[in-house]
């Protein structure tokens, strides 16, 4: 699963921060443009190469006059002296635009300046006395020779003026030329960072195209699984469809067999062949039994909520009782039929001996099922698993059809049967192998087959080999092993059933008293102490979850009995229920002479028996199928005292929660690593605590669930939080927390 | 800043019409503005010359201005250029101006009609002398135009104008 890399909210910073830059690189650009513009009306408004021209001229203007002046000096022609005015006149208005040269700050640097303007002035006052618009003194000779001795005097400091302007000016130019070069170079840079800064905004644009296209691509592939997971999905429920059908027609068959051998005896109770078929009607009720059983063996292995019960086992009585059971079917076929118990094989092994016998029945009876000739070996010896630790192993070879590859592939999914007309009409309820598969793997085994198409199939059962110290225990009868009679009060509506335990009850020793409800049971265990209440789930007036729940709520002087459930559900809601109500077990009916026998003993059972019954951290067991780890709980409770311990639990199934919630968050957005960073750390939290499959589901997603396709996360994300909500029920029935 | 006066239809007829013109009067006083060359009314010889009465005679504008030789803004008065040009019967592209001081400058004719340029014989409602920069000044509306404050039409407001050669 392609996970794309940096999420929106870190690039934001980013954008921000170019964009800034580029409006800033923008508005210095701006202040460069205006300020050039500002210089450039300056120039235009400053005219200084203007006012040099006006100097100059002015310089012209006072050589003509001169010249005119010397002229009139040798002359008195009356032309010649117009021509004087005209040009004293012109050198006077020539004068008069010192003042606006000065306005301009040009002349102000040139210290020489003042010092003309004053000669200038004073040279026009004495004039304008000969030459003025009204002249008072007739411009004689003598007049004109001093005029023009003054005149001459002027004539260095006008052309020195000149100079210095022009020299002003020059540097003037040469100021503002840098100026402008300055703002050129600062306008260059400008435009070089203006065009970085446009480059990284195309590449970032770029980037996101990319990463739109990257997530687009993402959805196609999640809309491709969907798609997938939907033709699984639907597969699966087509495969449900015909698995109900089947069923039905599967538990009609046995059905009509009992209840037509049921008849055969009642019409005919002497007829010699009596026995033969009740023996009929006995294995048909059995075979529907196991059909049943199945069921419940699916629903309890999906739910994660199947225990195992451990125990010392003989393990040559094991493997020779199931053959005995098998060696009939056998017989019938015609088939030879060996069991075989290798000498390195410890005798005595922890096991669930029903699990492994079930195991055990189905590879057999498969093994039979598909040979018409031939020879079905059962083999039983120790081997060595991958990683060195010791493993019992049950070999089934029979020489029966044998599978080709693909029905080797199909050969453990649920629902899936061989297309064999002749196995169609044998029975099995599509489920064995399954089931076999998942309670090996729960035993910490295996299961695996070879097979050859027309030689014949070897399926091979590993479990994990735990010798037993303590002895086998004895199948004697209940009170015997109870060492005491129990009062028990047995809560059922319905009286055959009642009055099937009360006959169970008595034959093993214990004394019963029955009642029809809820709300009669609730009255008998506030008038009387019991050991033990046998309670049916549904019942009228009260059911039995409530009468549970009210008599865990009775005062606390009245005894508290031991609860254990009946139901026929097959679903964990209803063992939740139960369990969260204050119920002490759940056990599924029917309730047979030896279930109930065994559930005495873990109830009341010596020690060692209920130790070994319901240990659920013996080393053979997988941790992943145990809700809870009683040691573990226990050292924490030791360490952190009842309180705290409570505060403990209880914030981590607030977190636990928490955690379910954003991991389906965080699957809808295809956050796969936050999702397993999640997973991992309540992982550890969960470990701490003691509550193995919590913490090995958490494990499973925060270590696979990348390559988990989608509709798997899904299933695995739902089965966390299962799990989650199925622990702390556990914890509330055993009092970690408060409900 | 422009006070206009309200002028004739004829005065904002252009410079080459075809129409005949009507011959110019002949100029009494001293003459202070001479127009050659492409003129169709002469009057004296092949000129057409005013004497300050006929610069007066003409509708006149009056508008304030800053100038690059005084250093305050000062008023300006006289007849419209193309006034002056229409009565002389001018028709040409260019007019070649050239002043006492011996400034001259080529003006083009157009300037005359696109903007309200006038022959100035009064500033700040006073005649101007020769020392004043006058008796005569070619003066732009320069305040009335961003684009006349350039070096450009500061160089064609000639002073102390003595002829105009319409070429």
């Amino acid at each position: 699963m392609a996970m794309t890399d940096s999420p929106s909210p870190r690039r934001t910073p980013w954008f921000a921060l170019s964009g800034l830059l580029l409006l800033a690189t923008l508005l210095a650009a701006v202040f460069v443009q205006v300020r050039q513009h500002a210089l450039l009306t300056l120039t235009v408004q400053d005219q200084d190469d203007y006012a040099v021209l006006s100097l100059y001229q002015l310089e012209v203007e006072y050589l003509r006059l001169r010249e005119q002046l010397r002229k009139v000096e040798s002359d008195t022609d009356r032309e010649l002296r117009a021509e004087l005015q005209l040009r004293y006149d012109i050198f006077l208005s020539r004068v008069d635009l010192l003042p606006t040269i000065r306005a301009r700050r040009l002349l102000g640097p040139i210290t020489s300046s003042v010092d003309t303007t004053r000669a200038l002035d004073a040279f026009i006052v004495r004039a304008e006395a000969y030459l003025g618009a009204d002249p008072s003194r007739r411009l004689g000779a003598e007049a004109i020779s001093a005029l023009l001795i003054e005149l001459d005097l002027l004539g260095e400091p006008i052309h020195q003026l000149l100079l210095d302007a022009s020299h002003q000016v020059a540097a003037q130019i040469t100021a503002r030329r840098s100026q402008v070069q300055r703002h050129n170079e600062v306008a260059l840079l400008l435009t070089v960072f203006l065009s970085g800064m446009v480059m990284l905004f195309a590449s970032i644009a770029f980037r996101q195209m990319r990463q739109l296209d990257h997530r687009r691509q993402h959805l196609e592939t999640l809309a491709d699984q969907l798609r997938d997971a939907r033709v699984v999905a639907d597969a699966a429920n087509a495969a449900k469809t015909a698995f109900l059908a089947d069923m039905s027609h599967e538990l009609r068959t046995p059905l009509h067999g009992l209840l037509g051998m049921l008849g055969l005896v009642k019409e005919a109770p002497r007829d010699p062949r009596a026995m033969q078929w009740l023996g009929i009607a006995n294995d048909s009720a059995t075979h529907l039994q196991s059909l049943l059983d199945d069921v419940l063996d699916l629903s309890k292995l999906e739910s994660g909520t199947l225990a195992l019960a451990p125990q010392a086992v003989d393990v040559a009585a094991l493997v020779q009782e199931s053959c005995a059971l098998m060696q009939s079917q056998a017989d019938a076929k015609g088939l030879q039929f060996e069991a075989r118990v290798e000498p390195d094989v410890p005798p005595r092994v922890l096991l669930d001996p029903t699990r492994t016998r079930q195991v055990l029945f189905n590879l057999l009876h498969n093994a039979i099922k598909y040979s018409q000739t031939g020879k079905v070996v059962l083999l039983c010896r120790q081997v060595l698993a991958d990683d060195g630790t010791p493993q019992l192993e049950f070999d089934v070879t029979d020489s029966g059809i044998g599978m080709d590859v693909e029905a080797l592939a199909q050969l453990f999914q649920r629902f899936s049967r061989a297309e064999d007309p002749l196995a169609r009409g044998q029975g099995g309820t599509g489920l064995g192998l399954a089931i076999s598969r998942n309670l090996a793997q729960l035993m910490g085994g295996s299961l695996v087959v070879r097979s050859t198409p027309g030689t014949g199939s070897v399926f091979s059962f590993r479990c994990a080999l735990v010798p037993a110290l303590e002895p086998v225990a004895a199948a004697a009868s209940a009170p015997a092993a109870l060492g005491r009679n129990l009062r028990v009060l047995v809560v059922e509506d319905h009286p055959i059933n009642r009055m099937y335990l009360g006959a169970l009850l008595d034959r093993l020793g214990h004394h019963s008293v029955h009642v029809e409800n809820g709300l009669e049971a609730v009255a008998a265990a506030r008038a009387q102490a019991f050991d033990l209440i046998l309670m049916d789930v549904h019942m009228p007036v009260m059911d039995g979850v409530a009468a549970t729940a009210a008599i865990r709520a009775l005062p606390a002087d009245v005894a508290q009995p031991r609860i254990v459930a009946l139901t026929a559900d097959v679903f964990a809601d209803t063992r939740e229920r139960c369990l969260q109500a204050g119920s002490d077990e759940v056990i599924t009916k029917p309730v047979s002479a030896a279930s109930l026998t065994e559930l005495l003993l873990r109830q009341f059972g010596a020690p060692q028996l209920s130790g070994a019954a319901s240990a659920p951290s013996q080393p053979s067991l997988k941790p992943n199928q145990v809700l809870m780890d009683p040691a573990a709980q226990g050292g924490v409770r030791a360490a952190m005292g009842e309180q705290r311990s409570q505060a403990l639990y209880a914030e981590l199934f607030v977190q636990a929660n928490e955690t379910s919630r954003r991991m389906r968050l965080a699957m809808r957005e295809a956050d796969i690593d936050g999702l397993r960073e999640l997973a991992h750390a309540i992982k550890g939290a969960a470990l701490n605590l003691g509550l193995p499959a919590l913490a090995e589901a958490a494990a499973t997603l925060s270590t696979e669930a990348h390559a988990m396709a989608a509709p798997q996360l899904a299933l695995a994300v739902q089965r966390f939080d299962e799990l989650v909500q199925a622990t702390r029920s556990l914890c509330v029935a055993e009092g970690l927390i408060e409900g | 800043m422009i006070q206009r006066r309200r002028l004739l239809p004829l005065a904002a007829t252009p410079l080459l019409g075809p129409w005949p013109v009507q011959a110019l009067e002949p100029a009494a006083g001293e003459i202070v503005l001479s127009l050659s060359g492409r003129v169709r009314s002469p009057n004296r010889r092949d000129r057409a010359v005013f004497d300050m009465p006929m610069l007066q005679r003409l509708p006149q504008l009056s508008f304030s201005t800053r100038t690059p030789w005084f250093v305050k803004p000062r008023k300006f008065t006289g007849p419209l250029l193309r006034d002056v040009l229409q009565a002389a019967g001018a028709h040409g592209q260019q007019l070649r101006v050239s002043a006492l001081n011996d400034y001259r400058v080529d003006i083009p004719a157009d300037d005359a009609q696109r903007w309200d340029v006038i022959v100035a014989r009064l500033i700040d409602d006073r005649p101007m002398a020769v020392r004043d920069k006058g008796p005569l000044f070619i003066m732009y509306p320069l305040d009335s135009r961003a684009e006349l404050r350039s070096p450009l039409y500061f160089s064609r407001c000639a002073w102390q104008l003595k002829t105009i050669e319409v070429v």
